[in-house]
């Protein structure tokens, strides 16, 4: 079968400390896949290494067949990258931001149009993409990243935490768009995320990491099954403790 | 009222103490700077007095009068060196100057017994007038010392023999062409106010140039925006080449804004002086660069600024945020500072030869040194300066750009985070 990703036995040292220890993981083409994990897990590290910032000390990942340290320009033209609880340029109108990044995947003008077009679509934020970004509030510079995020269908969506510390609305705001966009397009989403409300309602799979290393693995409803729990979040505090 | 400010300010005291870049960048640093520029402009002007005490004059005496003999002689038990030459022309003996590694020439006319005494025995409200050609040879504190003696001296001589028998008529030859009635020390002020003016103006420049390249670096990580940019199908070296165009621009529109007002700062007083010197310029005085010199010039400042901001954001890429790449950029300042001090007021050459090595080492002392050369037409100062300076900005911007091609970019911050997490475990 091909995958969009597969990550086979990733090690990453930072420092002495290893934070990935041989993970492997493959997520399927057009779903939702989600990494899942306690504070210091290793899941940056892993989205990091997808997204070609990182580079693995071993083992390898391979994104849509390329391999993302041997064709890391490549894999940067079909993916789409959104770190953890990023930024946009406070000095730029979302509007502009949303230009000045598709520029870099559109070849015309008038893909640069249409792609801004979808994003303006996807963010929701009307009127307000014509203020700067620096009086936006948190939810609506994670709605502008997202969109920008999501613009252009790149084959995969790494997102990291998504719906970090946004209210209740935009989290929802969010987490619909994701849902949507994936149903109506067919792109794969790798995502990590805090929030296992969300995970159980976005993702079709999931692992959960500790300490670098993945401790369960599968479906949602697998998972609960398996751990004999009512959700996720039980799920993940019986591995952990397990762990 | 102010119930608890005891406690905030104890807290900020040790935030902020605690702090290794603010406790070194803001406390250590002026502590290490300011001597270092003190000891250097002090052992420079020990040089310059000792070349003081090498200096030699020459005298070309037209008149065989005893009070000829007994100034020349006065001048020679002044302890200054005395070289009586024979010469057919002025230009002639102007041109002897060399020979003796004399840089002033005074001129004893004909008739200066004759007036002296017509003075002194009440016959004539008119004395003897000396003529006085300086050398210039680029600036600095000597050139100004150099002329002050010769007034002292004749001053004197004047205070001796009153009613002041002798007058000065002071020319200048600059580039071995004779200004006549041109004082050489006004030559030196003016150029001594360029010389001030370029290295502050240098100064500014790079230390914007700087402050804005570590703060984009800074602001991009600390945002995340820069983990975006690298993850966009775009060369890494493209996303350093847009930062330090962008820094380049910036600060070349501040620099000269710097410079627009500064001109009106300097003219609002140099218009004040009530000189019959007004309309000196340094242009009109041959002593303003070529064409191929003002292009020296602007290659020297391209390749230091590219250099600067390459280097501020090597430094950049260590900083967590703004305010710590800002903290770490103040490591490079006295780089700039130094060089920008000790050339403002003295010559190269006049520095001992180590401290000669150390600021020619600098790359942030060429674009002054440049400066300097360019005016006095030395254009091979110029050249070399800019070799030497476009290496070193051939290098930083190689390391630079092996930075930006890897994840060192943005892994230092997470080295130093899981260093500090390992050093709280032990």
């Amino acid at each position: 079968m091909d995958y969009a990703v597969e990550a086979e036995r990733l090690v990453k040292v930072f420092g002495g400390v290893k934070a990935l220890d041989e993970l492997s993981f493959h997520v399927k083409k057009g779903e939702i896949f989600g990494l899942i994990g306690p504070n210091g897990a290793g899941k940056t590290t892993a989205l990091r290494i997808v997204s070609t910032l990182l580079l693995p000390n071993s083992g390898r990942v391979g994104v849509f067949g390329l391999d993302v340290v041997e064709k890391a320009n490549e894999v940067r033209m079909i993916l789409s990258y959104l770190p953890e609880e990023a930024g946009a340029y406070p000095n730029l109108s979302g509007l502009e931001y949303l230009e000045f990044m598709a520029r870099f995947k559109a070849e015309t003008k008038l893909q640069v149009k249409e792609l801004v077009k979808e994003a303006v679509t996807i963010s929701g934020l009307g009127e307000r993409l014509k203020d700067k970004v620096k009086t936006y509030s948190k939810g609506m510079k994670r709605r502008l990243l997202v969109a920008r995020a999501l613009m252009g269908k790149p084959k995969l969506a790494v997102l990291d935490e998504p719906t970090s510390g946004l209210d209740v609305l935009h989290s929802y705001h969010v987490r619909e768009t994701i849902k949507r966009y994936v149903e109506n397009h067919g792109i794969t989403v790798l995502l990590s995320s805090h929030n296992m409300l969300e995970v159980d309602y976005l993702c079709d799979r999931v692992v959960l990491l500790n300490k670098g290393k993945i401790v369960a693995e599968g479906s949602p409803k697998q998972l609960k099954e398996k751990f004999e729990s009512k959700n996720l979040e039980e799920v993940f505090a019986k591995v952990v403790k397990i762990a | 009222m102010l119930k608890g400010l005891g406690n905030l300010v104890l807290k900020e005291l040790k935030e902020l103490m605690r702090d290794p870049k603010i406790l070194i960048g803001m406390i250590l640093m002026p502590l290490i700077i300011f001597p270092i520029i003190g000891g250097i402009v002090g052992a420079s002007m020990e040089a310059a007095k000792e070349k003081l005490a090498e200096m030699s004059i020459m005298v070309w005496n037209h008149d065989n009068g005893s009070y000829a003999r007994n100034f020349t002689r006065y001048l020679s038990n002044s302890g200054i060196k005395i070289h009586e030459i024979e010469a057919s022309t002025l230009e002639e003996a102007v041109s002897l100057m060399l020979n003796y590694n004399a840089t002033l020439l005074i001129v004893i006319p004909e008739d200066f017994s004759k007036n002296i005494s017509n003075v002194l025995e009440g016959n004539a409200l008119v004395g003897a007038e000396v003529e006085v050609f300086g050398v210039f040879g680029g600036g600095g504190v000597f050139e100004e010392i150099g002329v002050s003696v010769i007034d002292s001296l004749i001053e004197s001589y004047n205070r001796r023999k009153a009613p002041n028998p002798i007058r000065l008529r002071k020319s200048t030859v600059v580039k071995g062409e004779i200004l006549f009635g041109v004082d050489p020390s006004m030559v030196a002020g003016l150029m001594m106010m360029q010389s001030i003016m370029l290295p502050i103006m240098i100064m500014m420049l790079l230390t914007f140039a700087m402050q804005i390249a570590a703060t984009s670096v800074a602001m991009e990580k600390e945002e995340k925006t820069l983990e975006t940019l690298l993850t966009l199908p775009i060369g890494r070296f493209t996303i350093l080449a847009g930062k330090l165009a962008g820094s380049i621009i910036v600060a070349a529109v501040g620099a000269l804004a710097y410079l627009v007002g500064f001109s009106f700062y300097m003219g609002s007083f140099i218009g004040a002086i009530p000189t019959e010197e007004l309309n000196l310029d340094l242009a009109s005085l041959g002593l303003a660069p070529s064409a191929l010199g003002y292009v020296l010039l602007g290659t020297s400042l391209f390749v230091s600024l590219l250099s600067a901001l390459a280097l501020a954001i090597i430094l950049s890429a260590f900083a967590e945020n703004v305010r710590s790449a800002q903290s770490l950029i103040g490591f490079i300042y006295p780089l700039i500072f130094v060089p920008s001090f000790v050339l403002m007021y003295l010559d190269i050459s006049l520095l001992p030869f180590p401290l000669r090595i150390l600021i020619l080492a600098i790359p942030y002392s060429h674009p002054i040194l440049t400066s300097k050369a360019v005016i006095m037409g030395d254009h091979l100062t110029a050249v070399l300066g800019i070799l030497y300076v476009s290496a070193f900005t051939v290098a930083i911007l190689y390391v630079a750009a092996k930075l930006f091609a890897t994840e060192k970019i943005l892994t230092v911050k997470l080295r130093m985070k899981s260093f500090r997490r390992k050093k709280k475990t032990k």
